[in-house]
């Protein structure tokens, strides 16, 4: 069974430290067999949330725009990058957009109540997160971590790890990095032999 | 529609109604939804601000403000501008001008709604003017003379929700030339439908009594 990775980059700035790591992870995907899709927030036609909570009454949000066609393509994979530089302490604006818009989801499992996700299917669907940061701080990265984790557990994916780098800007960029594409690859073939297996299985 | 709503609602701007300088309040309502819970909050704020004689206030609704996420080009740090020409661009000379500033936020999901977080964002440019290009945000005199309040609402009821928003605004705040001690936080969680704060025990309160104590500081600030 073809494991199916989705990366999604929450960068406006094409081809840099966040997007070239997610490359590395995928690249070691692809290489392990898997089949691969990335999706650029910054190259597609979305809205933000409107906080009118409609979802909150229907399941489905009331906005029509390529962020539908991505709940789509989440829905079907098994897993799930979410890459975003830190701004500001906090993820971009991009992929805070994403996240916001999956209030729907929210709303189905604990409003609506027509969704829910087994134990088994959370094993079956691993989330990471993946950030590259310029400023050296320890805790550069904490800030984040809440709101990804209320979107893994809001799509179905169970957060299986953060592979994160600081410093960029006293590295001088992620290529320059002695070990984070190189390892970044390998957790990427890691994830999809472990998860051919859990398919296997099941 | 949309038009006139805007101009009836997204900016107002109470004219100043001493002879001398107001205090200049700039306050964003981050939410998407108008009238939620986050504004209200902003709006107990300035309702009690307003009262003064000696208070300008201007308020500005970011679902209508245009203001696009930052590209992360790194631009500002040769030019000292930002390379986007949208909303933000007025804004920003507004920022500098104030002496309050105000934000006003919901969270969701644990962090900042993101159209305050593209705001947030594109204070990149002030960040590279005062670390990069080493020039001054706001003259020396005015420094110390600004301050900040971060308000917020959150539907979950845990006391941790605010916690991951918190340094975002410190970020701005700090490129602004607001110091974090001049930084007032109200942050009300467990309030989550439509008008949910106005039940809330002490929301209205501690909203006009932070209003009053930032107005009496900035007096004496302003003053010295």
């Amino acid at each position: 069974m073809t494991v199916k990775v989705l990366g999604i980059s929450g960068s406006p700035h094409r081809h840099g430290n966040t997007e070239t790591l997610l490359d590395s992870f995928l690249d070691g995907a692809r290489e392990a067999g898997a089949v691969v899709d990335k999706i650029v927030i910054s190259e597609i036609n979305f809205t933000t949330c409107r906080g009118c909570n409609a979802c909150h009454k229907t399941g489905d949000c009331v906005l029509k725009d390529d962020f539908l066609d991505i709940f789509a393509k989440i829905e079907q994979a098994d897993c799930l990058v979410i890459a975003s530089p830190i701004y500001s302490m906090g993820i971009t604006a991009e992929l805070k957009s994403l996240i916001d818009r999956a209030q729907y989801l929210w709303a189905r499992k604990f409003v609506v109540k027509n969704l829910s996700y087994s134990p088994g299917h959370m094993h079956r669907h691993k989330g990471f997160f993946l950030s590259t940061a310029g400023l050296p701080l320890k805790d550069v990265f904490d800030y984040a971590l809440p709101t990804i984790r209320a979107f893994f557990n809001g799509v179905g994916f169970e957060y299986s790890g953060n592979i994160v780098f600081n410093n960029m800007d006293e590295v001088g960029g992620i290529k320059k990095h002695s070990t984070a594409l190189r390892t970044t690859r390998q957790k990427g073939g890691e994830v999809v032999r472990e998860l051919e297996k859990i398919l296997a299985g099941t | 529609m949309l038009k006139k709503a805007f101009f009836k609602t997204i900016f107002f701007r109470l004219d100043a109604r001493s002879e001398v300088m107001p205090i200049r309040v700039l306050a964003f309502a981050g939410s998407p939804r108008r009238g939620g819970n986050s504004e209200t909050l902003l709006d107990w704020v300035l309702a009690a601000m307003g009262s003064s004689d000696d208070v300008a206030i201007e308020k500005i609704a970011l679902s209508d403000a245009n203001i696009n996420p930052c590209h992360g080009c790194n631009a500002c740090e040769k030019l000292n501008r930002c390379v986007q020409n949208d909303g933000f661009t007025a804004i920003q000379e507004k920022i500098l001008a104030a002496d309050c500033i105000i934000i006003s936020a919901p969270i969701f999901c644990m962090g900042i709604n993101a159209q305050t977080k593209a705001l947030i964002d594109r204070a990149q440019v002030f960040r590279s003017r005062k670390y990069v290009l080493k020039l001054p945000i706001v003259p020396p005199e005015r420094k110390g003379k600004r301050l900040g309040i971060f308000l917020a609402s959150a539907g979950q009821n845990w006391p941790h929700v605010f916690d991951a928003a918190r340094p975002s605004v410190k970020c701005f705040f700090h490129v602004i030339e607001v110091r974090d001690d001049d930084i007032s936080y109200l942050m009300i969680n467990n309030v989550d439908e439509k008008g949910a704060i106005l039940a809330h025990p002490t929301a209205k309160a501690d909203a006009e009594a932070l209003a009053g104590k930032t107005l009496a500081e900035l007096r004496k600030r302003l003053a010295a």
